[in-house]
This record gives C-alpha cells, sequence and structure tokens, in this order.
C-alpha cells in the first residue's frame, strides 16, 4: 500500500474491451501528485479508451483504477463520473453553447459559496488570460480562446485529476504548438496531476513529464521524453517519436558493434552476447555534417526546416540516413560532403 | 437546347423572379393598403362588438394549442431520442402519421363519431353513463375541442424538431457536466433541456401559425376567429374592406410569430453542429418501462391517426352515399396537378435565377416569396379577390362601347384560384428546389465543361439527374398541400365548381358527416405520400 499512497493516479492490469474487440491489454501505468502525463499512440491504439475509463465511461473487463490511493472502478465496481474529482477537457471542446463564458466555467461550482464561485471564476479567468470576455457566448470567440475556456471550466471545481482528450486536435499547427506550452504552464501554477491523450509526438514531448507511448491496445514504455527519444526500448518507439534509420551490425565486445559505419562503441554495457546479429537505430543527429570531415557521403534529398536542414546522404557502402547540419549549410543534391558520426548512446535491438 | 440558352438570357430569369416575388407581394399590399383607408361603418361595429372576441379566441386557441403541441411533441420526441426498446423505429415513424391529416377533417370525423345520434353517446346513455363523464365528449363543438384537433394533427412538428435537437447534441456535452460533478438529473436540467428549448420553441410557433391560419376547423366548431370573422364579414356582410382591414390584423399576428420563429432557428444553429451524437448514450428499456413508452407513443398515432381513419374507411365502405366522387377526384387532380406543376416551374427559374446572377437584392426576393407560406389561406383569398375583381370591372367597362356584357372576367375563374396557390406555395416549391440546386455546387459544372461537355449537356447529363428527386418531391408536396386547400380554394373558386376539400366542407356543413367521409379520406390518403417521403429524408437521422 505504500507506494500507491505515493502516486496520484495508478493504473493496474487494465483491459478493457469495446463491445466484442479488446482495445486495452493489461495496462499499468501510474502519475505522481502534479506530475503532468501523456498517453501517445497512433490512432485507434486505444489511449482514448483508456481515458475515457480513466473518466468512468468505459466499464472495466479486468484490472483496477486508484486516485489517491481511493478504488475508482474495477471489474465489479464503478464510481459514477460525476462523484470521481475527475475533470475531463473534450476533443471538441463542449463548451455549453446557451451558457456564458462564466457560466461554463462557473458550471460544475454549484454547492459553492456565492462569493467562492465567483473568486473562483475570477481566478481562472485571469490564469486563462480572458478576464475581460466573461459575458461572452462560446460562439463569439475564437478557437483559441475557446481552447482556454474548456481548460478553465475543467479545473474549476480543483479536480485531483485533469484529463485531456486530445484538446488540440481541432486546431492549426501554430496554436496547436502555443497551445500546449501554455497549457502546460496553467496547469503546473495550478499543481494539477493531468493526463494528455495526442498522437503528436510534438504536442506530447512540450507538455508532458513522462509519455506513455501506446501501440495496439498496449503500453510499449513509459520514461521521460528525453529517454524516450534517445533510449527507446522498442522499434515501435524508436520510429514513432522521431525520424531515424536501422541498420544491420553484430556485436564484437561488450559494449562495440561492428557496423556498416564502423565500430561503434557504447558508454554502457550492450547486454548482448558478442557474435549475435543486431539492428542498431540511428537519428538524424547521431550523423552531423561536417566540412572538415575525411569521411564523406552524397546529398541524395533535403529538407530544409529552417532553423537546420535535414540531409538524407547515401554512404559509400549504399546505406541512406538522415543527418543534420546547420541552416547555413546549402548544399547541392548530388554533392559529396563530409559527415561525421556524434554518438554518445548506441540503440540496439535484437534482429 | 436552343430554349435552354433562351432561360438562360439574364434578363428572362431575373424578370420571372421578380414577376414571382411582385405576386407574393400583390395580395400582402392590397390587404395592408386596407388600414390606411377610412373604415366603413361594418368595420366600426366589429369594432365595437366581435373584434375583442376574435382576439380573445384566436389567442386562447393558439394558447391551447402551444400547450397541446408541447405536451405531446416533447415528451415523444425524448423517448424516441433517450431510449431503445422494441418497436421505437416503428413508432419513430407512425408518429409522423397524423400530419397526413387536415385539422377540419378530423374534426369532421369525431365529430360524427361523437355526436348525440353516435354510437359512442348511445351507447353511453344505453349504460346510464353520469352525465360529467358524458358532456365533454357532448361539447367536442367548442373552442377546447378545436384545440384538440389542432394539436392532435400539429404535434409532429414539435416532435420532428425536438427529435432532432435531442439527437444531435453532442454527447460530450452532458459526458463534460459529469465529470462537472454533476448528476443525471441535473445535466437534463441544466444542459440537455435548455439546448432543446429553440427547436421545441420553432416548432410551437409553426403549430401556432397554422392554428390561426385554419378555417375548416373553427369555422365547422363555430369558434369565432379571425379566420371565420373574415369569411362572415366578407361574405355575410359582403364588405370586403371589413373583411381586408381584419386580415390585415390577421397579419399582425403572423408577423409577430414569423420574427419569433426566426429568432428561434438562429438559435438552433448554434446549439446543434457537435462532433459525437446522442445515439451512442442511449439507454434500453426492457420490460415494464419498455410496454409503458410503448403506450404513451401508441397513444398520438391512435388518436391523430388509427382511429379516424378505421372510421373513415368504415362510413366510406358500408355507410356513405358516394355522389359524384370520381368528378370531385378528377376536378382535384388536376387542378392541384396543373397548379403544382406551375408553382415547381416558377420556382425552378427563381432557383436558377439565383444560381446564375447571385445578388443581395435577389436573395432579399426569395426570402421574401419564402413567406407566403405564412400568409393564412384566407387572406390570400380576399388580396387577390378585390384587385382582381377590380381588373375585372375595368375591362368589362372599356368593352362596354361595344356592348359586351360585363362578366368576371378573370376573378371567378380557375386563373384567381392558380393565382392564390402560386402566392401561398410557391415557398414550398422553392425550398425543395434550391436543397435540390445546392448540391450541385459550381465546382461540378465546371468540371463536367472542363471535361468537354458543353451547356446543354451539362444541363441534361448532370443537372436534371441529380435535381430529379427534390423537383418531384417539390412537385408532390405541393400538390397534396393544394389538395387539402380550403379557404382560398372556397372563396376563389369558380361557380360550381368543387374539389375534394370543398365537397367535404359543404357535406360536413349540412350535418352529412357520414356522406362527406369518401372526399376526406381521399385527402388523407394522399397526403400520406409525402409523410412517408420526409420520414424516408430524415431516416438518417
Amino acid at each position: 500500500m505504500t507506494d500507491q499512497n505515493k502516486d496520484a493516479l495508478t493504473i493496474r492490469n487494465l483491459t478493457l474491451d469495446y463491445g466484442e474487440r479488446r482495445v486495452v491489454y493489461d495496462a499499468n501505468f501510474a502519475l505522481k501528485p502534479q506530475e503532468l502525463g501523456c498517453l501517445l499512440g497512433p490512432s485507434g491504439c486505444g489511449k482514448s479508451t483508456l481515458l475515457r475509463a480513466i473518466a468512468g465511461f468505459q466499464s472495466l473487463t479486468s484490472g483496477e483504477i486508484r486516485l489517491d490511493g481511493d478504488l475508482l472502478s474495477n471489474q465489479s465496481f464503478s464510481v459514477p463520473a460525476e462523484r470521481r474529482g475527475v475533470g475531463m477537457m473534450f476533443q471538441d471542446i463542449a463548451l455549453f453553447p446557451h451558457l456564458t463564458v462564466d457560466q461554463n466555467i462557473g458550471f460544475g461550482l454549484v454547492g459553492w459559496p456565492e462569493l467562492k464561485a465567483q473568486e473562483r471564476i475570477r481566478e481562472l479567468l485571469d490564469l486563462i488570460g480572458l478576464y475581460n470576455l466573461g459575458a461572452r457566448y462560446p460562439h463569439e470567440l475564437s478557437g483559441g480562446q475557446q481552447q482556454r475556456v474548456a481548460l478553465a471550466r475543467s479545473m474549476s471545481p480543483k479536480p485531483k485529476l485533469l484529463l485531456l482528450d486530445e484538446p488540440f486536435s481541432g486546431l492549426d499547427t501554430e496554436l496547436r504548438e502555443r497551445l500546449a506550452s501554455e497549457v502546460r504552464t496553467i496547469l503546473k501554477s495550478d499543481g494539477i496531476c493531468s493526463l494528455l491523450v495526442t498522437h503528436d509526438q510534438r504536442e506530447a514531448f512540450d507538455f508532458a513529464d513522462r509519455i506513455a507511448v501506446m501501440n495496439d491496445g498496449h503500453i510499449c514504455q513509459v520514461d521521460t521524453p528525453f529517454n524516450l527519444y534517445h533510449e527507446p526500448t522498442s522499434p515501435f518507439v524508436a520510429h514513432f517519436v522521431g525520424p531515424g534509420e536501422m541498420v544491420g551490425a553484430k556485436v564484437d565486445g561488450p559494449r562495440s558493434v561492428m557496423s556498416p559505419l564502423g565500430v561503434l562503441t557504447n558508454d554502457t554495457d550492450l547486454g548482448f552476447e558478442t557474435g549475435s546479429d543486431v539492428k542498431i537505430f540511428l537519428r538524424p543527429d547521431d550523423l552531423i555534417h561536417n566540412d572538415d570531415s575525411d569521411y564523406t557521403a552524397i546529398l541524395v534529398d533535403k529538407y530544409f526546416r529552417g532553423a537546420h536542414h535535414l540531409y538524407e546522404v547515401r554512404l559509400d557502402n549504399g546505406i541512406v540516413l538522415g543527418c543534420f547540419a546547420p541552416s547555413h549549410h546549402d548544399h547541392e543534391i548530388g554533392e559529396r560532403i563530409g559527415v561525421s558520426l556524434d554518438i554518445e548512446h548506441l540503440v540496439v535491438f535484437p534482429r | 437546347m436552343f430554349s435552354y440558352f433562351r432561360i438562360l438570357r439574364p434578363n428572362g430569369l431575373l424578370i420571372a423572379t421578380f414577376g414571382a416575388a411582385l405576386c407574393v407581394a400583390l395580395p400582402l399590399c392590397v390587404v395592408l393598403s386596407f388600414i390606411v383607408t377610412t373604415s366603413s361603418d361594418v368595420w366600426q361595429h366589429l369594432v365595437d362588438t366581435l373584434l375583442l372576441r376574435y382576439i380573445s379566441n384566436t389567442l386562447l386557441l393558439s394558447l391551447y394549442v402551444a400547450i397541446g403541441v408541447a405536451c405531446i411533441g416533447v415528451p415523444t420526441a425524448w423517448i424516441i431520442a433517450f431510449y431503445r426498446f422494441p418497436g421505437r423505429n416503428t413508432l419513430s415513424w407512425l408518429l409522423l402519421l397524423p400530419m397526413a391529416y387536415p385539422a377540419y377533417i378530423l374534426a369532421y370525423t369525431y365529430t360524427g363519431v361523437l355526436e348525440y345520434a353516435g354510437p359512442i353517446l348511445t351507447w353511453m346513455r344505453s349504460v346510464d353513463m353520469p352525465d360529467w363523464v358524458m358532456s365533454p365528449f357532448l361539447h367536442i363543438r367548442s373552442l377546447t375541442g378545436a384545440a384538440l384537433m389542432l394539436s392532435l394533427v400539429l404535434y409532429p412538428y414539435v416532435y420532428l424538431l425536438a427529435r432532432a435537437a435531442f439527437l444531435q447534441q453532442s454527447a460530450n456535452l452532458m459526458e463534460a457536466g459529469y465529470t462537472l460533478g454533476q448528476s443525471r438529473f441535473s445535466v437534463f436540467r441544466r444542459i440537455v433541456i435548455p439546448m432543446a428549448r429553440p427547436a421545441v420553441a420553432a416548432g410551437v410557433l409553426l403549430a401556432v401559425m397554422e392554428t390561426v391560419a385554419d378555417f375548416g376547423t373553427v369555422q365547422f366548431f363555430g369558434v369565432q376567429t379571425f379566420t371565420t370573422g373574415i369569411m362572415r364579414t366578407y361574405y355575410g356582410f359582403g364588405d370586403t374592406p371589413g373583411a381586408a382591414q381584419l386580415s390585415s390584423v390577421l397579419l399582425g399576428f403572423v408577423a409577430v410569430l414569423i420574427i419569433l420563429e426566426r429568432n428561434s432557428r438562429n438559435r438552433i444553429k448554434y446549439y446543434s453542429d457537435q462532433m459525437r451524437r446522442l445515439d451512442q448514450a442511449a439507454q434500453h428499456l426492457t420490460g415494464f418501462p419498455a410496454f409503458g413508452v410503448q403506450v404513451l407513443c401508441a397513444f398520438p398515432i391512435l388518436f391523430g391517426f388509427l382511429i379516424p381513419t378505421i372510421l373513415l374507411v368504415n362510413w366510406t365502405i358500408f355507410d356513405a352515399t358516394m355522389q359524384s366522387l370520381w368528378r370531385l377526384a378528377w376536378n382535384s387532380l388536376a387542378l392541384a396537378g396543373g397548379s403544382s406543376l406551375f408553382i415547381v416551374g416558377i420556382a425552378l427559374l427563381i432557383g436558377y435565377a439565383n444560381r446564375l446572377f447571385p445578388s443581395r437584392s435577389l436573395s432579399y426576393v426569395t426570402t421574401f416569396i419564402g413567406l407566403g407560406y405564412a400568409l393564412p389561406g384566407i387572406v390570400v383569398a380576399i388580396g387577390v379577390l378585390i384587385p382582381f375583381g377590380a381588373f375585372d370591372v375595368w375591362v368589362s367597362a372599356q368593352l362596354a362601347p361595344w356592348s359586351i356584357k360585363p362578366q368576371l372576367w378573370i376573378s371567378g375563374t380557375l386563373v384567381a384560384v392558380i393565382f392564390a396557390y402560386l402566392v401561398r406555395f410557391l415557398a414550398v416549391a422553392n425550398g425543395n428546389v434550391v436543397s435540390g440546386l445546392s448540391r450541385l455546387r459550381p465546382s461540378i459544372d465546371q468540371s463536367g465543361r472542363l471535361l468537354g461537355l458543353s451547356q446543354t449537356r451539362v444541363l441534361t447529363s448532370i443537372h436534371i439527374p441529380l435535381m430529379r428527386g427534390s423537383v418531384l418531391t417539390a412537385i408532390l408536396v405541393c400538390f397534396v398541400d393544394i389538395l387539402k386547400e380550403l379557404p382560398a380554394t372556397l372563396i376563389l373558386r369558380p361557380f360550381d365548381f368543387n374539389t375534394l376539400a370543398v365537397r367535404a366542407y359543404e357535406l360536413a356543413g349540412q350535418e352529412r358527416l357520414i356522406d362527406a367521409s369518401p372526399a376526406s379520406l381521399c385527402i388523407v390518403l394522399v397526403g400520406l405520400i409525402p409523410v412517408i417521403l420526409l420520414n424516408r429524408s430524415i431516416g438518417k437521422l
């Protein structure tokens, strides 16, 4: 019981069915108080169903969900959604169109003393930066403003846990990126433990302290954004959280592999038997463009990303890899350019 | 093909559209012009004696019908939208059937079965039923009775709009309510009900518009409202200006109703258009609760359709003398068929004008034409009769030098009748045509042209196949509306020209209710067709 007291949200051996179909298999996941978590995965991976189970809109096949140590639901018991103390921000925003901003935010505050409710609404309006728009109706607000009102509304009764179901997916790219970090700041300043569901890896990285990557109903890895990117534990996670290429290699020592790029050495033991065939995963930032390097490759494709270039280069042995280059190093396709390796940690998978 | 290009010439199309608008405007302007003319003695007499009664009866009737349609329409819509039970799908469209009945036919039918010598009261007397049980049946011919008849046939407006509003609410909104700590009851009270309110209001207002325009029911039940007052002033006192002045007061009522209804419609727009439909949140019922809601939904179908239809069929087969039914049916068919073809033709011209030469003034004109449907038939009739009569007088005066006898050149002919239909039903045809045309996006025309089709081929191979359904619907809906129409036909028809509706009205007026049943049954059976079509077009909901 001791570890449960430390975690705000605990999900244990959770299995969920949607009709006949199993959508979540044996999921385990926990969030600490004030932590911002994220369920990241492609569409149809079961992440939204998992979220709805936490909110109380989906019954459990097996396993259990606890909040602050109290049982919320298992296969035979379920606290009704309205008594869970769990707030939720919906994908379609779901603001009440017949109520003003003030009334929307105050919707969950029935039973609060009038003065305290007014104070809470004002406080939240300040927090989302819309303090003078309280009398407006939802259709009179821009998409980004509606989003922030929806956030304020879900925060207003001070839920123990806030769920966010792809809340930014309906917005355009620029607004989406700004809001993800804005919402993070707001939630951090209010200290609400939150769980975001998204299929967008950048949104997840902008928002979360810790991310659970899901695929086909399984939680593949739970880690910090940094570790997910640099130390993925499965090829799926490696590919899903950012670009990179798999290259065949052979283990030739406890910390080194023989690869088409030469012998590569890891900072820790690899845990593979010497002589076994493996794959190594190389991200574009493992290979950097360097005009002074003796090692060269042919530029086959390039994508300008503003602050930098993403090059695709073909090595002499025919292998194609991604490679980052500074923005002002603008080479022509077909040119031979110098590259050098910059690998601290090897990502190795069995073949 | 040649003619197609001629139709496309801007002037022809635009002239047709503005001409149609003038037709709609004519009776309106004529009636309203009498507000400013000096009042006749009869009008003064009306103001002193009857006007107050007309106003209070019309208002009271509207109030009762508003309550009645809301009490039937909202709970049934609620049950169909929020619960799943055996028979739910069937009941959901059976609930539309009473729409096939004009209220006056329902009134004739119930009076026929409930009158003193009728089967029900005869049986009640034979078992010595106490008076207080029998008296409501005896007093079917009253304002309350009229409200009941009107409610039974008009509640589908509320049912349809409320059902759509309930179904279109996002399930996420309800779930948002739950995650904010609200109970199921509180979510219904604070979210579902307020959000459906504009749709219910729009439905009730439509029903009230039909109520103030109703003539057949109130006339038969002897309730003195505006429409019967207009008829009485016109026929009884022979006072056309007085009838026109009464008409303009009635138009004032209608204008208020139109404004309120538009207002509600605008709010509905904000309230729908959400993502996940409520459908997934519906509750399954079995056993006794399922039986309970089945019975509740069956009530309005039973009294609004099933019982009267059984009575009509029964009387038609066994009791009625079917005098000249074929002749009546042919008159109705030819008149309604010809008129609806003409009206839909005009609607097509207006539709294409809007499409080819879109402009702000044109869209205003089209909106204005839409108001024609809100004009009570009797007001249209008075508004047509006055200028047409004046025209006849003028023509006769011109022809007098050649010693041609004065006669009713147009006012006593079918031209006047069809003109009145055009004013009243062009809006109906227009609505269907516009919805058909809106499916023909300009990019469809353009891609047809880019694929090498001529303008004419675009019309024949793209527009006509795509438009066929909505044009047929337009013709059919017009046809049925004309078939049911009573007051305008009654006033404007040529001498001795009878239709099914007029004959049913006349026979009922002579208390030959049983003999009225074959004509009534024809109207109801034909009236079923658009109801079934309507059900099919909203079936996806």
